[in-house]
């Protein structure tokens, strides 16, 4: 299984201005400072290898898509895709390119929920203008066709849903159930947001398990029923989850907003025994500074807190790949 | 979880012991509760929790103060942390709840 993330940010895409590229540029001189480079590849591994991820990357600002490469694509299996925000447009893209070198042209979408920041990529995704493609929209909600055809209506786009060329369906799925889709296993669970969200659970053939669980308030008055997220959770080899505050302020000015923090997602993975997480759903006020700022700390928190094997905290990032 | 409860200049201090993780986070939510009822009565009407004694703390004990707070500002008591061990200040300060607390390094700096 490979998970690669499309789209990371929360709520709203986010772009770097000239000034943030501008220090960016600045910072890497400071640190290259009496250094030379023969040629670009030089200067590309210094990149990457000398320069702090802030400084010499970018955790990006599309909004959530996260892509789950299951099977075997050669032997037809198809596309798995968590939600559609603004990812989804390069993810579309590159799909049309494997799609001309023999990819099955079918895509199955697992929605979080419909709020606009999860939907907005599907008017830019460019399979949806393929009459041989075929798209199967999974969603514990009932009125996703509803949200994906109101935002197309004229008021909001140029382009009606109707007027899209694949074959476009919509299933419900329900909680407890275990669906075998495509190459793998999907169980769901309902979490707290506002219309509802839901979290996913992937399972392939050999056995490996990730967990695609963003936009979850996880509330104080009903810690009791975190073990139900930590079963969900149980194994994983890899949690996405939502991280989008600091647990202060989750629980003070941005309650009820529906978005929990790097701690509770912490002891979650640790009570589940989940083996790596990857934070997600970064708040877009968030410079790169400070999102490497808190996926240090969150490093940091999970040393003082383990009391068993080790939890590998990533950072995701618009571009990562994640093999399990 | 060990807990014990002293009154100092009309307040109140509450002396947890040991560590708040899944398994002693609602023993510590019911004590917090309890002191912060006590702390009401108190002449001072303040709840100084004394950390010293605390090893770590996960979110369900953060969240555990949190619960305390809101209880504690209905009635009107103010509440305080003090002399958290490096652990408890580290984990104090990525949760930020410093910033929702006032933190001391001593017992007389949060009278």
């Amino acid at each position: 299984m490979l998970v690669r993330f499309w789209g990371t940010r929360g709520s709203l895409p986010v772009a770097a201005t000239a000034s943030i590229v501008q220090e960016k540029v600045a910072s890497a001189l400071l640190a290259a400072s009496g250094r030379s480079f023969a040629d670009l590849d030089e200067a590309r591994a210094f990149t990457r290898n000398e320069l702090d991820f802030a400084t010499g990357g970018t955790f990006g600002g599309a909004t959530t898509c996260v892509e789950i490469e299951a099977g075997d694509a050669a032997a037809g299996d198809p596309y798995i895709i968590c939600d559609m925000g603004s990812g989804l447009r390069g993810f579309g893209l590159d799909a049309m390119r494997r799609c001309a070198g023999g990819h099955a042209r079918v895509y199955h979408f697992f929605m979080s929920h419909l709020h606009w920041d999860h939907i907005m990529g599907f008017p830019f995704f460019v399979p949806a203008f393929d009459p041989n493609a075929h798209i199967i929209i999974h969603s514990g909600h009932e009125d996703a066709e509803t949200a994906l055809r109101r935002q197309q209506e004229e008021i909001s786009f140029p382009v009606a849903f109707d007027w899209l060329r694949a074959k476009i369906e919509f299933r419900t799925l329900k909680p407890g159930e275990v669906y075998q889709i495509g190459a793998v296993q999907v169980e769901l669970m309902e979490q707290h947001h506002s219309h509802s969200s839901f979290g996913y659970r992937f399972t392939d053939a050999a056995g490996k398990v990730a967990v695609f669980s963003t936009d979850s308030e996880h509330k104080m008055e009903k810690m009791h029923g975190e073990a139900d997220v930590e079963a969900f959770f149980g194994n994983a080899d890899l949690v996405i989850c939502d991280t989008m505050y600091s647990l202060a302020d989750s629980v003070s000015m941005k309650e009820d907003w529906g978005h929990s923090s790097n701690i509770v997602a912490i002891d979650l993975c640790h009570g589940a025994r989940a083996k790596r997480l990857a934070l997600f759903h970064h708040e877009p006020v968030y410079s790169d500074a400070d999102i490497a700022r808190m996926h240090g700390e969150s490093i940091r928190y999970e040393e003082l807190t383990r009391e068993h094997a080790p939890l590998e905290v990533l950072c995701a990032y618009d571009g990562l790949e994640v093999a399990l | 979880m060990q807990w014990s409860s002293t009154e100092r200049q009309g307040c109140i201090i509450a002396s947890p012991d040991g560590r708040v993780d899944e398994a002693t986070a609602q023993a510590f939510t019911d004590h917090l509760a309890s002191s912060v009822s006590l702390a009401a009565e108190s002449s001072s009407r303040k709840l100084i929790v004394d950390f010293s004694g605390l090893d770590y703390m996960s979110s369900r004990g953060l969240r555990a103060l949190t619960l305390a707070k809101r209880q504690a500002d209905t009635a009107g008591v103010a509440m305080a942390l003090a002399r958290p061990n490096t652990v408890m200040r580290e984990i104090l300060a990525i949760s930020r709840y410093d910033k929702l607390f006032a933190v001391t390094d001593t017992i007389e700096d949060a009278l």
